[in-house]
């Protein structure tokens, strides 16, 4: 029988898990909700991420948490350029352009950082990699924690951006509508760039996160590929934050289904309710109606 | 008997003698390579022919009918352990196997079908990817098909080597896929060829329009995925006989089947019903000779041939989305009687509707 201390603990580490996820999700979701492309290679956008953190703290020692700027900015400098020689071709070209393109880009990425570190698997020991506090039987691994509460951080600081700044609702009105933005002078390409230089930039801030916690290795991004467009299906199309709550729900569904069903069937959960989803109500939880 | 005699026409003058020279090599390569003693060029035209079979497969789905699907490992795998299963617990020689493989294939292509039909365009896309990443999590945990460890097929005593069809080399394999692509060019020449091919090309370009006179589109639909399923099983099942092998990670393989798929129809181009085969025949033998004489030497460079893949396909999505056969169709090279429509609709153009 299932006890009721291992519900808590799955509880617990499904949200703290979910944190993370919602990084990558949150990348995904601004990139499709802006640009209305779907970008197959979030996940090695992260992975990146994470190796930019693994050589920083490698070389110069620098702590993950310190590098979690300088690997944004990598990344978003990638981003950028990602889009200056791709993206911004494809963005008007239909979705199976953008598909072959995005799963082009993917296996540059993936297989191009598989070529140049060796298919090895790293791993980032900081002061506090492997600390656990054990609070009346609940488990609390420290990484975790930091890296839930700087998601928090960051997907406020998202939040902020999109809300409070001009670029930040220039970006939301591209979203909604595209004729409409342009009309009242927003520059809808520089929005573009902006927002695949975002996407990816978030997305590699969770890779820093992970890196305190799990293995860095080049094709870590394919598991979290799925997650992302699980999550963001989930969440609703374009709406970001529906994204962030459905990363902490696909995070619990993960957790408690591992522990109801069996580990090895935790993900076939989540593909399953991707799969319903998008049959059921593929606008999602908090999706706009698409027009 | 009158469609034949149609097809038969189709391969006068130039075409016809280019066509029948290639077919010709491709018979004779693997005996030449086999008198020399060359495993590794036969194998490069076994795999070129494995992934033309997909290709091809794939393309009678998204290049006619228009629908594009990345789950197209499911029915490979499928195809491979119908085939595995059947020879090891049923003792059915593969001779049968490979095409109960892709029968079976063809039928769990028309269960999934009726669900995600109800899907369009990259939804279509995405459910058939997770559907194929649920195919490769529940077959990791079931042992009773070999679990994660997959299931390998013995070595079967000599005089049962033509009923099981176990030889060294790449060689009879490469005839065998052969065989499959001859029929399968056959069959996509007579479907284009019918009233079906232009059903599927109608509901390809607009499905409103299509139903609108008078077509089922889930119907038609739902026929181009049989024909697709049912080739794309018999590679399977090619692909376990001439390894012996087979396991969930290579079954329903993401990368290495789907994408590779997608990759040899994109390079050649999906408007033409060759240009897959042409896809594959260009990029297999790179990937190939990168995987033999870099990767197998300096194991560190592992991923190499698929970052090669992933440059090519980048290059060619960005410069000519319609593929080699297209490019050369733009060129006035090479020229087709019918012109479509909406040649570059798809591929290229602007999309007519977000969000949908």
């Amino acid at each position: 029988m299932v006890g009721i201390l291992s519900i808590v603990n799955a509880l617990v580490s499904g949200i703290l898990i979910g944190g993370i996820y919602s990084l990558v999700a949150m990348g995904l979701a601004l990139i499709w909700g802006v640009m209305n492309v779907i970008n197959f290679a979030q996940g090695d956008y992260m992975m990146l991420g994470a190796f930019a953190t693994y050589w920083v703290f490698a070389l110069m020692g620098i702590d993950p948490l310190i590098s979690i700027i300088i690997s944004f900015l990598f990344v978003f400098a990638l981003g950028i350029l990602t889009q200056g020689l791709v993206i911004d071709r494809i963005v008007k070209a239909p979705f199976v352009s953008q598909v072959v393109s995005t799963f082009a880009l993917l296996l540059v990425i993936r297989y191009g950082s598989e070529a140049a570190f060796g298919p090895y698997t790293r791993r980032v020991e900081t002061w506090y990699t492997g600390i656990t506090y054990n609070i009346s039987g609940v488990i609390l691994p420290l990484p975790e924690i930091i890296a839930f509460i700087v998601s928090v951080g960051v997907t406020l600081i998202l939040y902020i951006f999109l809300n409070r700044t001009y670029t930040g609702v220039s970006m939301q009105a591209v979203a909604q509508n595209l004729e409409a933005a342009a009309i009242l002078g927003i520059n809808i390409r520089k929005m573009y760039w902006l927002a695949f230089g975002i996407g990816v930039g978030i997305t590699a801030i969770g890779g820093t996160l992970l890196s305190t916690f799990y293995p860095i290795y080049p094709e870590m991004g394919a598991f979290f590929t799925f997650l992302a467009f699980i999550i963001v299906v989930f969440g609703g199309f374009g709406s970001i934050f529906g994204a962030y709550l459905a990363s902490l729900i696909i995070g619990l569904s993960e957790t408690v289904s591992a522990l109801f069903i069996s580990p090895t069937l935790k993900d076939v959960v989540a593909f399953l309710i991707f799969v319903i989803i998008i049959l059921v109500k593929p606008t999602g939880m908090f999706g706009v109606e698409s027009s | 008997m009158m469609r034949l005699k149609y097809i038969l026409n189709e391969f006068r003058g130039v075409k016809g003698i280019i066509t029948i020279s290639i077919g010709i090599v491709l018979s004779i390569l693997p005996i030449f390579f086999m008198m020399l003693d060359l495993p590794f060029p036969a194998n490069v035209i076994f795999l070129c022919l494995l992934y033309s079979i997909m290709a091809m497969a794939w393309n009678i789905l998204f290049g006619y009918a228009g629908q594009f699907s990345l789950g197209h490992a499911i029915f490979f795998g499928v195809g491979g352990y119908t085939t595995m299963i059947g020879m090891l617990s049923y003792k059915i020689t593969p001779w049968i196997g490979i095409f109960l493989g892709g029968v079976v294939a063809a039928v769990v292509s028309l269960a999934l079908g009726v669900v995600l039909f109800r899907l369009k365009s990259h939804w279509f896309a995405l459910a058939t990817m997770a559907v194929q990443e649920m195919f490769l999590l529940l077959f990791i945990p079931w042992t009773a098909v070999g679990g994660s460890a997959g299931l390998q097929a013995p070595i079967f005593p000599p005089d049962k080597a033509l009923y099981f069809i176990q030889y060294t080399g790449p060689y009879i394999y490469a005839y065998i896929a052969l065989a499959i692509l001859a029929i399968e060019v056959l069959v996509v020449y007579l479907i284009v060829n019918s009233k079906l091919g232009y059903y599927f090309q109608a509901i390809r370009e607009d499905e409103d329009v299509a139903m609108a006179v008078g077509i089922n589109p889930f119907k038609y639909k739902m026929i181009a995925m049989f024909f697709s399923a049912l080739f794309t099983g018999f590679a399977g099942g090619i692909y376990i006989i001439r390894f012996s092998f087979i396991d969930p990670f290579t079954a329903f393989d993401l990368i290495g089947i789907a994408v590779y798929i997608l990759v040899a129809a994109i390079i050649g181009g999906v408007y033409s019903s060759i240009g897959p085969i042409i896809g594959a025949f260009i990029f297999i033998p790179i990937t190939e000779y990168i995987r033999d004489y870099v990767v197998s030497q300096f194991p560190r460079y592992y991923g190499l041939q698929v970052f090669a893949i992933g440059m090519i396909v980048l290059i060619i999505s960005l410069v000519a989305p319609e593929g080699i056969m297209g490019w050369l169709e733009k060129k006035g090279i090479v020229k087709r009687k019918i012109a479509l429509p909406a040649f570059s609709n798809i591929l290229r153009g602007d999309k007519d509707e977000r969000h949908s």
